[in-house]
């Protein structure tokens, strides 16, 4: 099997233009017996009647057909495609706009070329208007699309881990590297942390090609529940949106907390699509917490959340990770609710503190769109950057080569800081910034490294707490 | 837990409801008289909304406490009931009014296509992010004391809805056009051959329908604050569910089901648990329709033989 | 395969001449030799657009399944696609290497649609009652809890990260020395052919549903209850078989569809917005017409999976919109489009694209009969 093979064999030149014959039916040519069964087919009251449905009829074939062409046409030696796979419609739009914005940048910074390829950039849907959001089946064309055309060498995403379960076996069939700059779900690369049989179920050929930029989130939700003791937080009360993202970072962060003796007041999950959470608020506020986790993201109403949590009185702090760490979030939420007591999560170093090509990518971005980049942002750029980095280092369109290329990398001078991919296809990456909101925008207010803690557990104070899941309680 | 957290939560689950039946009450309108389960109702509210934050921004209003605020509040009322009244005469005329002769689940498709377009429309006005709808009342605590929290919007979403629905009844049983409206409800050829102008009764019932869902918008946006340019499908389909668990053209019914709706949420949030809300609340709805198949309200009508 | 007798109640003997008349008559016939032999002849359908065009098989036994309760029974029904789910999630349960069981596609198809069907069965019999509106937003009830019990069960279904992977169907069978497993994971025209099966026998039953007894018992129920009680038909038995039908077909497709992309998704691939749009599908293509139910699918579905994203593509590949505005990108106005389309439809086919000749037949008195 050499890299390019995957369904690309299927596409030959010829169209199926033939379709059904469109002509024939005219009035003329029908007798009137036939004629009588085609109006008693078509109704008779539609001014459009027969013909409007024979036309349809017949263009169906022909639109099919051009999409069939589409992804069929010869390979072209001097252009690789970079394609994304993300939901571009329906409510997680603006964090797609954001890394694509990302994407753009780097491909932009390339110069629309890797050594003596010219780029061309895809940014595919991965949901469906009908649906609103991502749906398994478009993600499945969209890896399928992908992998047929032989100039595509590297796809970005997906935004859901969902997703990636469904694109990553398809993708690995034809060994086309997939860098996602959205997924944190851990049992996607971690072995023995997801479901029995992960990861070795999304690798049908047993080789990789997967890679995140993201710290999944046995980073985040631990991390956080750590940096909660030392300021001194005795009592939680953790939300989540009943997502993928949300719900795993709140279960890790729940976990952590009761390892290090922080009480648990409870543990609910809301609906992203509720208007409102004024009775969940008040029931939050009878239990009088510390300070309240809220697994989940912008688009999963972390917004109405904080202000429905100002409104009713809940003294406690909030806490939020990465999801949330785009100014729409604050915009949201309204500012006021927020100062000086909302704190966010984000795997990576803060803007301020990038030097080398992410103190560049900062500047530039700034330079564009007159604000710091935003934690999506930041997370496309990258991914891009990595797909853009592994095919010259490949030189080639060989695709096995150039996943070869992007799990090689160990060391990467990115907007992130100073990364590179474990053997899982992780990022090695394993720096926390804590940020605050003050005056209605994110500051950087701590960097924790995992390294660096050393939590005493509030009963007999240890050297050393095992990582989450590891340790006891 | 203690009395006064379940007196606070159902002040909660009162005011929720209160919302939810002032949506349900311009929708009710539309669907008690031509039938047609209007999808696109939720989404004409966020257009509403859409247009007052760009009122509000654009006269720059701040919550002052002061009178102006409240004439501001009820200019926003009417404008935004005049733009969604108005825009809903405009899709019965270009959408629904063909349809008429159609089978009955026909509009039913063309309101959700004009829902779709609405949601597009708000994409593009709104951006694809929710935003903040500012605050412009107090939040001061009405009832002085700490554990028990009902504050000025809650006040206000709660006194508009009862004289609404009366003003509502007293124009669908008292008046002329309502009398119209209640025979084409029933028959409208037969309503037609006794002089009633069928096409303006049910333009005049969008554009109450409409002004209802323009005013609802104003008191959603001060309500809950936060507007995005997909919150008419939640509403939507709150408001069918009240319209229909209260009796089917029923105004009173509309009103108490966004109620119970309401109550029922709130409470199964607080000694439930917030996740399985949507399940208690479709799942009581389904017990008290199968002991109760005309709804709450509704009177049960008689076959025709 | 598809039906071959010329239905009983069917248009007046057609001439027997000519080509147009046999592909009027035996229209079922010709489209599926048309789709049976284009995988062989298309060599895209081994590619994305076999898995897109599956998808649209299962979209159209999911919509022939919504048929049979608002089609021909004339319920509506707001919450098809839990029953989608069930399917979907029971096969997941009886196949993933997560569980236990683990037994084979086929048996577990089986007991899916039993189940499915039983809870159809299980919904449709205290609600019997209930007419018009009333029963609708039942459904839609049923819908929403269905889809929230799905999520809050993480134990059970695995809350949103769903249930994966379903194996393919025939996984660990070697025939002539083709493992079908594996030859079902690489191309996709192995689903292509099985979800084209399935549609087959689904419409050769629904074919036979429409002639059979049963058939036009329904469609007397759904004209006048009273009148039809007093023929001496049971409502209650109609009814009830009319859910049990629809959910076990509808619990099919959920198989087919888990299979085919090798996990449920998560509970949200299943909710009110999914019922809403076979519901479209059915009517705009024409409510209790089998024709009009695929062509109908095929339009809807058609456009938002297959035509909107290839129109996406050709646009970006046009290269016009270089900074990426979102108002110069198709996917900006992918809803409006689509809402437009669904308004224009119902403009021009308020009965639907190939309305039902039974009920054209009624809603012009005889102007469209003989």
């Amino acid at each position: 099997m050499n890299g390019s093979t995957g369904h690309g064999g299927w596409c030959g030149n010829e169209g199926p233009r033939a379709g059904l014959p469109r002509e024939g039916i005219g009035e003329r040519t029908v007798a009137a017996g036939k004629r009588r069964f085609y109006i008693r087919l078509m109704t008779p009251t539609s001014r459009f009647g027969r013909r409007f449905l024979l036309r349809l009829a017949g263009l169906l074939p022909v639109l099919a057909g051009a999409v069939a062409m589409a992804g069929c046409r010869p390979a072209d030696p001097d252009l690789v495609k970079i394609v994304s796979s993300l939901p571009r419609t329906g409510s997680a739009k603006h964090q797609s706009d954001t890394l694509v914005r990302g994407i753009r940048m780097a491909i932009d910074e390339a110069g629309g070329k890797v050594g003596r390829f010219r780029i061309e950039y895809l940014d595919l849907d991965d949901s469906t208007a009908a649906a609103g959001q991502w749906t398994s089946e478009a993600e499945a064309a969209n890896a399928r699309r992908a992998l047929q055309d032989p100039d595509v060498c590297a796809y970005i995403g997906t935004f859901n881990s969902g997703a990636a379960k469904v694109s990553m076996p398809i993708l690995n069939l034809g060994d086309l590297l997939m860098v996602s700059p959205a997924n944190t779900a851990v049992g996607l690369t971690k072995p023995g942390l997801g479901v029995p049989g992960e990861p070795g179920v999304y690798r049908p050929t047993g080789r990789r090609n997967y890679t995140r930029v993201v710290p999944a989130d046995d980073l985040q939700g631990p991390m956080a529940a750590d940096w909660a003791l030392r300021r001194g937080v005795k009592k939680v009360y953790i939300l989540d949106d009943n997502e993928v993202y949300g719900k795993g970072i709140a279960d890790l962060f729940d976990e952590r907390c009761r390892e290090l003796g922080v009480e648990v007041l409870g543990h609910d999950s809301i609906d992203a699509k509720a208007q409102e959470f004024k009775s969940l608020m008040a029931s939050i506020k009878a239990t009088k917490p510390d300070l309240v986790y809220f697994g989940g993201t912008t688009q999963s109403k972390g917004g109405q959340l904080a202000k429905d949590m100002a409104a009713a009185g809940v003294g406690a702090d909030l806490m939020v990770p990465d999801g949330c760490l785009e100014q729409v979030f604050i915009d949201s939420a309204g500012a006021a609710n927020l100062e000086g007591r909302c704190f966010v999560t984000f795997g990576g170093l803060p803007p301020e503190k990038l030097t080398g090509k992410g103190g560049v990518f900062v500047n530039r971005y700034r330079e564009k769109y007159g604000e710091l980049p935003e934690a999506y942002a930041v997370y496309g750029y990258e991914a891009a950057r990595v797909a853009i980095e592994a095919i010259a280092t490949a030189g080639s369109k060989d695709r096995r080569a150039i996943c070869d290329a992007a799990l090689a990398i160990r060391d990467f001078d990115g907007a992130l800081g100073h990364w590179g991919f474990d053997e899982n296809g992780d990022t090695t990456l394993r720096t926390l910034t804590v940020n605050v909101v003050k005056g209605g925008r994110f500051v950087f207010e701590e960097i924790l490294d995992e390294a660096d803690l050393v939590v005493p557990s509030p009963d007999e104070p240890s050297p050393r707490v095992d990582p989450p899941g590891g340790g006891s309680p | 837990m203690s009395v006064q957290f379940f007196l606070q939560q159902c002040l909660i689950g009162l005011t929720n409801g209160a919302l939810i039946a002032l949506v349900a009450l311009g929708y009710t309108m539309v669907y008690g008289i031509i039938g047609l389960i209007n999808f696109a109702h939720g989404d004409l509210i966020m257009l509403g909304a859409c247009l007052a934050l760009s009122l509000v921004g654009a006269l720059g209003m701040t919550a002052t406490g002061a009178a102006t605020t409240w004439v501001g509040i009820g200019g926003l009322v009417l404008l935004c009931g005049l733009f969604c009244g108005l825009l809903n005469v405009a899709v019965d005329r270009i959408v629904y009014k063909p349809l008429r002769n159609a089978p009955k689940l026909a509009p039913l498709v063309s309101a959700i296509g004009v829902s779709f377009i609405f949601m597009n429309v708000g994409l593009f006005w709104l951006g694809p992010a929710d935003k903040s709808f500012p605050e412009l009342l107090p939040s001061t605590n009405l009832l002085h004391n700490d554990a028990l929290q009902f504050t000025w919007k809650d006040l206000l979403v709660v006194i508009i809805v009862g004289p609404l629905m009366v003003a509502l009844s007293v124009l669908v049983k008292g008046t002329k056009l309502g009398k119209a409206m209640r025979a084409v409800s029933q028959d409208p050829t037969a309503a037609a051959l006794v002089g009633v102008d069928v096409d303006r009764v049910i333009a005049a019932t969008f554009f109450i329908g409409g002004f209802l869902g323009g005013a609802a918008s104003v008191i959603y946006g001060l309500y809950i604050n936060t507007i995005g340019f997909q919150m008419g499908f939640q509403n939507g389909l709150y408001a069918f569910t009240a319209a229909v668990l209260g009796g089917i053209g029923s105004i009173p019914g509309a009103v108490l089901g966004g109620l119970v709706i309401g109550l029922v949420r709130a409470l199964a949030s607080a000694y439930v648990g917030e996740r399985w809300t949507g399940a208690i609340v479709f799942a009581i709805l389904i017990v008290i329709l199968v002991f109760r198949p005309e709804g709450l309200l509704g009177r049960r009508v008689k076959e025709k033989v | 395969m598809a039906t071959t007798r010329s239905p009983r109640t069917s248009s007046p003997p057609a001439p027997s001449t000519g080509p147009w008349a046999f592909l009027a008559q035996r229209w079922e016939l010709a489209t599926l030799a048309v789709l049976a032999i284009a995988p062989l002849v298309i060599p895209a359908l081994g590619g994305a657009l076999g898995g897109q065009v599956t998808n649209l098989f299962i979209y159209c036994i999911l919509a022939l399944a919504l048929n049979v309760m608002v089609g021909y029974t004339g319920l509506v029904h707001l919450g098809i696609a839990s029953f989608f789910g069930i399917g979907a999630y029971v096969l997941a349960i009886l196949t993933v290497p997560m569980y236990p069981f683990q037994i084979g596609f086929l048996a577990a198809a089986v007991i899916a649609v039993l189940v499915t069907a039983g809870t159809g069965l299980a919904l449709g019999a205290p609600t019997l009652r209930l007419r018009g509106d009333y029963l609708a937003i039942v459904t839609l009830g049923f819908g929403e809890v269905v889809k929230v019990t799905l999520r809050n069960l993480e134990q059970i279904t695995g809350g949103m990260k769903g249930l994966n992977p379903v194996p393919p169907p025939g996984a660990g069978v070697t025939i002539a020395g083709i493992d079908l497993g594996k030859e079902f994971a690489i191309d996709p025209r192995w689903f292509y052919y099985l979800a084209l099966l399935s549609l087959a026998g689904v419409v050769l039953a629904m074919r036979r549903l429409e002639n059979s007894r049963l058939g036009r018992a329904l469609v007397a129920v759904r004209e006048d209850e009273l009148a039809a009680q007093a023929m001496g038909i049971s409502a209650t038995k109609v009814k009830l078989s009319a859910f049990a039908m629809s959910s076990a077909v509808a619990g099919l497709a959920g198989c087919l569809y888990a299979a085919s992309l090798s996990t449920t998704a998560d509970p949200n691939a299943y909710d009110f917005n999914r019922s809403i749009m076979v519901l479209c599908a059915v009517i705009l293509g024409g409510l209790g017409s089998i024709p009009g139910t695929l062509l109908g699918v095929a339009i809807l579905v058609g456009f938002d999976t297959i035509l909107a994203p290839w129109a996406d593509s050709w646009i970006q590949q046009m290269d016009v919109n270089p900074k990426g505005l979102s108002y110069l990108s198709f996917s900006g106005w992918r809803l409006a489009f689509f809402g437009v389309a669904l308004v224009l439809v119902m403009r021009y086919r308020p009965e639907g694209l190939i309305p039902s000749r039974r009920l054209a037949a009624e809603l012009h008195d005889g102007g469209a009969g003989p």
